[in-house]
């Protein structure tokens, strides 16, 4: 079914693809680094750092997205392994609760999310951002079935030598739902670095302003005040960065994004 | 928060524990229970999930005041005025021409995508990165590059146009163009990542079967239509409804791109509540279309969720 990758109409088709797809962001690239007497600059690159606290911004990204990882891994971790392995009354209302975190995105519920985060005093702050998404139910299932999966002569095993239960957990499930956090990890720090309409609701200052959020406002500066060598040098900047990391990785991270639902 | 509550009311160890219930004393985890290991995220999705979901049903009920106060109980007044804004009627009009052209165009390109780029990603690293970097960056730098590259006078496409002897044309200044614009970008954005779960279902489809197949049925129409269309069904639903949940909640290319304009052509449903809610201060009718996208945004998500439950590759 799959077509010959040596037919001509399909390297044709192949070639037009990767123009299509490549070509906008290979002309952005360009022009940032491309002076206009000929020759390579960094000074368009200069400006947009000049420009707007870019380096506040970058911060701040990693601390929210860093920080969002590390609870949801913790909050997954936990409640997955109690989901998998116990059994007790409520267990299946409890199980639709991360559900329902799951099925009713931050979106859908977006005013009264800002009205808590408000009555909590905390507005334009990296912690009001973070709060709504503290605790993923992508998380709690990847690793409900990550830890399924593990036999139970293991655990059993590990009980005869004597391990408790957190010694268990620690030796014997989580080092078997590790390939599982890389792929949530993957997925995370995707959705909340490149996450748009709640941090711009949240926050109005550079203090907590994540960098999607500066690099949507260059936009806004840019059409205004025409400056348009700085919106291509500020999505470079942006850009840059999560290129490299991905051509780096490229199969893995293609494979993580694959298995983006895949419980 | 209730579960607190029940971790306190039983201490003894849970019933049904681990497969064998350890004689032992003193161990802490089956001491305390799954519920102290469920209080705090369980509170915390109460909290930040069903609450506001509660909060939102009931909000859009009720009189709202200035500063965006309970006044009062309104009935369907909310609905009644923001059925009656001009800007809501366009808006819906608008997301429903985005939506049914992004998701078609979307789940086409992609099918064809993952027909092209094989199951293995067998295709060279350039290629990949290239097709995939739109997948990776965030959509704010998407709408950047596509803003760089329309831009009038100075942008690439502009200049192109220009050389062939077509000027002065801008397709973010017109209303229908700029829809267009938009709709082109989402698939720009989208379809390769759609591809990717294409992709991956064309790959269940077993090694037998497709032998199967070129034998019995070298042209591949007939077995297409018979064999691999209803196997990929399950997963082309949940794209489509997976592309249909994202061209709903679309605004970051509209905020960088026209701001709902020109003369509101690119006006979307999550861009106007933005404006109520946050530039406007019109709480009334944002609270009716808080509810209404409430509805229709979860049961959009509830359904790629039902489908993937089913495991989209039932056959293996």
């Amino acid at each position: 079914m799959a077509v010959s990758r040596r037919h001509p109409l399909t390297v044709l088709a192949l070639g037009f693809v990767a123009v299509i797809w490549g070509f906008p962001t290979l002309w952005v690239l360009y022009a940032t680094f491309a002076s206009p007497r000929g020759g390579f600059t960094l000074g368009n690159l200069a400006e947009a750092f000049a420009s707007a606290p870019f380096a506040q911004y970058a911060v701040n990204t990693v601390l929210i997205v860093g920080g969002l990882l590390i609870m949801q891994t913790i909050f997954g971790a936990l409640v997955g392994f109690v989901l998998a392995r116990y059994d007790f009354p409520g267990k299946s209302l409890i199980t639709g609760l991360f559900l329902l975190q799951i099925v009713v995105p931050v979106y859908a519920i977006l005013i009264q999310e800002y009205e808590i985060v408000q009555g909590l005093h905390m507005l334009n702050t990296k912690t009001g951002i973070m709060l709504p998404y503290l605790v993923s139910g992508i998380a709690v299932l990847s690793f409900r079935q990550a830890f399924r999966a593990v036999p139970r002569e293991l655990e059993e095993a590990a009980r005869l030598d004597g391990y408790d239960t957190i010694g268990v957990f620690l030796r014997v499930y989580l080092p078997r739902a590790v390939p599982a956090a890389l792929a949530f990890a993957v997925i995370s720090v995707t959705y909340h670095w490149t996450d748009f309409l709640w941090p711009l609701i949240v926050t109005n200052t550079a203090s907590a302003r994540p960098i999607v959020v500066g690099l949507a406002m260059v936009a806004e500066a840019s059409e205004s005040g025409l400056q348009w060598n700085l919106l291509a040098a500020a999505t470079a900047i942006v850009i840059i960065p999560v290129l490299v990391v991905f051509a780096s990785g490229t199969r893995r991270i293609l494979s993580a994004f694959a298995s983006t639902f895949d419980w | 928060m209730s579960t607190t509550v029940v971790s306190e009311a039983e201490p003894e160890p849970q019933p049904g524990g681990p497969a064998q219930p350890a004689p032992r004393r003193r161990r802490p985890f089956t001491v305390l229970g799954p519920y102290a290991v469920l209080a705090l995220p369980a509170a915390l999705v109460v909290g930040f999930v069903a609450i506001p979901i509660v909060q939102t049903a009931v909000r859009s009920f009720d009189l709202l005041g200035v500063r965006g106060q309970v006044t009062g109980f309104g009935g369907l007044s909310n609905y009644r005025a923001l059925f009656s804004q001009p800007l809501f009627l366009i808006s819906l009009k608008n997301t429903l021409v985005y939506a049914a052209a992004s998701v078609v165009l979307c789940v086409v390109v992609a099918w064809l995508l993952a027909q092209l780029l094989s199951a293995r990603f067998g295709a060279s690293r350039p290629l990949l990165v290239s097709v995939f970097s739109p997948t990776v960056m965030p959509m704010i730098a998407a709408a950047n590059i596509w803003l760089y590259f329309l831009a009038p006078r100075i942008g690439l496409f502009g200049q192109l146009l220009g050389a062939i002897g077509v000027h002065g044309s801008n397709l973010l200044g017109e209303p229908g163009s700029a829809l267009g614009v938009l709709v082109a970008l989402f698939v720009w954005k989208f379809a390769p990542y759609f591809a990717l779960f294409i992709m991956a279902g064309l790959q269940a489809i077993p090694q037998s079967v497709r032998e199967a197949l070129r034998t019995e049925d070298p042209t591949g129409r007939y077995a297409f239509r018979r064999v691999v269309l209803p196997m990929l069904a399950p997963m082309l639903a949940f794209v489509t409804t997976m592309a249909l949940l994202y061209s709903v909640e679309t605004i970051d290319s509209v905020y960088v791109l026209t701001q709902g304009g020109p003369n509101n052509g690119t006006s979307l449903v999550m861009y106007y509540l933005y404006q109520l809610g946050f530039n406007y201060f019109s709480w009334g009718p944002a609270a009716a279309l808080s509810a209404l996208l409430m509805a229709s945004l979860s049961t959009l998500s509830g359904l790629s969720l039902i489908g993937l439950e089913r495991r989209a590759f039932h056959w293996q």
